[in-house]
């Protein structure tokens, strides 16, 4: 008996060191699939990160239901980027360095930009979960880096060509937007879109105005409010979001801003701000990544719906949280197709990769990694309803009709006023 | 510039200048007699909002000014009583220790609100509309004037003239400034200077609930409120000279005035004239403008 303990003994001790010796092997060949999944989970950022956590280990579930990934079961590292660079490069390096090559998150522009670099120097793959920025398929292009949602351009040239055909009389256009990378990125497109759209549908030139920039995280937007009052604009583009959308929505209220406009399209705001203004809320025009009552009858994304009713007791899961899914599920099918995990091979089968999701099939194009995916758009307006607001009309635009071409490398070429 | 811009950016200063007032006003009253700075005075000011949020929606709205300044004294009186429980726990240990010390632990005790508030009423955006009688403005010739600005403007030249009376005009008032300036001779003298600095810090976690309720029309509810106003505070407290009352007062109406006039003269670089102007006015005055000299 003792002979075969010690013999056991020397067993156990030999596969501990070959364990020691050989990590990367060991992760390899056993254990759960680690994806890692980067994202705000405090600070400012904290409320659209929950949705992209949900939606994130919502596809984790059903992936792991129905088998795991290669026969694998799958397990996300979360880590908090607080949709702060340094914070998120530190998650990165240390998922990276823990041997992890595959993660989705980010939906800051400032973050995912951030990653880039550290995702092609340690062969990692990135894919955001809302982020709005072009560069990253333009002069900041990395080939370690995908976007399975809208792209910018995409997102900002279907609402001008909405403007466009709704609205032709409305000519006059400013824009109030956040004083950063999104905010600015957003104006330019839409404007692109502006100048492109209205003479082509309208039959008639459109006037840009200078934006009105608005500060991040303040408590008081009446300067920059009537700043715009100045403009006398007809058209109004929104690209603040979240709770700074709401208070400049509220201050704006006093002065009787909104009302002076003919028509407000919102960037990206999905239904945070009616949620949050509810009967106090602008009628508007808004971007959604994933507009769930649209989308009934797509087996997937009613499977979705149910799945994060009983998750989270909220019946209408925002866009953020359809873009973590549909990033876990091109993981998977890229993953499957090439029967690797490999970060090459992965990159490799997500490009040109067509996959499911809960707006239906999306295509990523190979040459900049950004997918083709339809706009989905919605016309909000104050409601005496339990949730303050109601969807008085829907748009799906045909994406392949508004992205602009793949030019990976060079600096995305709009038209300026 | 028209007549009509000068009277907006001097409403739109003034709106900025005591809506901060406000909520730095507990925050130096504290500062002023205990030599504490709580750096969690934005965090109650964050739950005094969401207390007056959920009274209003228990009541179904704020549908007249009554329930709305009811909204307000609730939310201060209830963080008031908080504040004894944060003064009995965490305030009274602090006296005495060094100031890292307290900035980790009031900073720590932020940390706490902002979890409490999350765990109360979720991460989501939440908001309160206006009284009808404050909604809209009035249009005095071409100016427009929000009723809500004029509320605010009214409501922090009101808790000023409160607070000044209260310090220079009432016996309990003169004792607090007693205790601030020699709180060893006002022992000696007999004074309860523990009950004094208990009622103290009561004060200014009301004024904190009462800053809350007033202003919580004025913009978004959410865990993050807390930042979006305590910057500007610590900024107009350190400016008017710490735990002055006036100091703070004045501090905030000049910050308001360079930030609406910065805004005016440079539009694509919004907020930054309010920090460069704070910059400056402590290289020259390094103990704020009412504040005394080490």
């Amino acid at each position: 008996m003792g002979h075969l303990h010690r013999r056991r003994v020397l067993q156990y001790g030999a596969a501990a060191a070959s364990a020691l010796a050989l990590p990367g092997l060991t992760r390899a060949q056993g254990g759960p699939l680690k994806i890692g999944l980067i994202t705000p989970l405090s600070g400012a950022q904290e409320f659209i990160g929950s949705y992209v956590r949900n939606g994130a280990e919502i596809a984790v579930a059903q992936l792991n239901n129905a088998g795991g990934i290669l026969g694998r079961q799958v397990a996300l590292e979360i880590r908090d980027d607080k949709a702060n660079p340094a914070a998120a490069l530190a998650a990165a390096r240390e998922l990276l360095g823990a041997g992890i090559n595959l993660h989705i998150g980010g939906i800051s522009s400032a973050v995912v930009l951030a990653l880039a670099p550290v995702m092609q120097q340690e062969k990692g793959i990135f894919i955001t979960c809302g982020a709005g920025t072009e560069k990253m398929n333009h002069e900041a292009y990395s080939p370690n880096l995908f976007r399975p949602g809208d792209s910018p351009d995409a997102r900002g040239r279907a609402q001008a060509r909405l403007m466009a055909e709704k609205y032709p009389n409305v000519t006059r256009w400013t824009g109030l937007i956040p004083d950063h990378e999104y905010g600015r990125t957003t104006w330019s497109i839409f404007v692109d879109g502006l100048l492109e759209f209205y003479p082509a549908i309208a039959k008639k030139k459109p006037e840009i105005l200078d934006p009105v920039l608005m500060p991040y995280g303040v408590s008081d937007y009446r300067n920059a409010v009537t700043a715009a009052l100045r403009q006398q604009a007809d058209g109004c583009y929104n690209s603040t979001y979240g709770g700074d959308a709401i208070t400049m929505f509220q201050q704006a209220r006093g002065f009787g801003l909104m009302q002076r406009y003919k028509v407000i399209c919102d960037s990206a705001n999905e239904f945070l701000v009616a949620r949050g203004l509810k009967q106090q809320l602008p009628a508007q025009w808004t971007g959604m990544h994933y507009y769930a009552a649209a989308n009934k009858g797509n087996a997937m994304s009613d499977r979705f719906v149910a799945d994060y009713l009983a998750k989270t007791k909220d019946p209408e899961p925002l866009g953020w949280a359809a873009e973590a899914h549909a990033a876990m599920y091109a993981l998977a099918k890229a993953i499957e197709k090439g029967k690797s995990t490999d970060t090459a091979a992965v990159i490799g089968n997500l490009k040109g990769l067509t996959w499911d999701t809960v707006t239906g099939p999306r295509y990523m194009r190979p040459e900049d990694n950004q997918a083709v995916k339809d706009v989905e758009l919605v016309f909000i307006e104050p409601a005496n309803t339990e949730k303050g607001y109601a969807v008085s009309q829907y748009v799906k635009v045909d994406g392949k009709l508004v992205i602009l071409p793949p030019a990976p490398g060079q600096k995305l070429k709009l038209r300026t006023a | 510039m028209l007549l009509s811009d000068v009277a907006t950016l001097l409403v739109n200063s003034f709106t900025w200048a005591m809506a901060t007032f406000l909520v730095a006003a507990g925050l130096t009253l504290v500062f002023g007699t205990l030599h504490i700075l709580n750096f969690s005075h934005g965090g109650f000011f964050m739950i005094g909002a969401y207390v007056a949020f959920s009274l209003a929606s228990a009541l179904g709205g704020s549908d007249s000014i009554a329930v709305y300044l009811f909204g307000a004294l609730a939310a201060g009186v209830a963080i008031a009583l908080l504040g004894l429980v944060v003064d009995r726990l965490v305030l009274r240990r602090l006296a005495g220790v060094e100031d890292a010390y307290v900035l980790i632990a009031t900073y720590a005790l932020l940390l706490v609100c902002e979890g409490a508030t999350k765990l109360v009423w979720g991460l989501k955006y939440q908001s309160v509309m206006p009284p009808p009688s404050l909604d809209g403005a009035w249009a005095l010739g071409s100016v427009v004037v929000p009723r809500l600005s004029l509320f605010i403007i009214a409501a922090g030249v009101a808790v000023y003239v409160a607070l000044e009376v209260f310090l220079n005009r009432t016996r309990s008032g003169r004792l607090v400034k007693a205790i601030a300036a020699d709180p060893w001779m006002a022992r000696l003298l007999g004074v309860n200077v523990r009950l004094v600095y208990t009622a103290t810090v009561a004060i200014g976690f009301a004024l904190a609930g009462l800053a809350g309720g007033l202003l919580v029309a004025n913009q978004t509810l959410s865990p993050t409120l807390a930042s979006a106003f305590v910057i500007y505070a610590f900024g107009v407290i350190i400016v008017g000279g710490m735990g002055s009352i006036s100091g703070a007062f004045f501090g905030s109406i000049l910050l308001g005035l360079i930030d609406a006039i910065g805004q005016w003269l440079l539009p694509g670089l919004p907020g930054l004239p309010f920090f460069v102007a704070m910059t400056l006015i402590l290289l020259l005055r390094p103990q704020g403008l009412m504040g005394h000299a080490q």
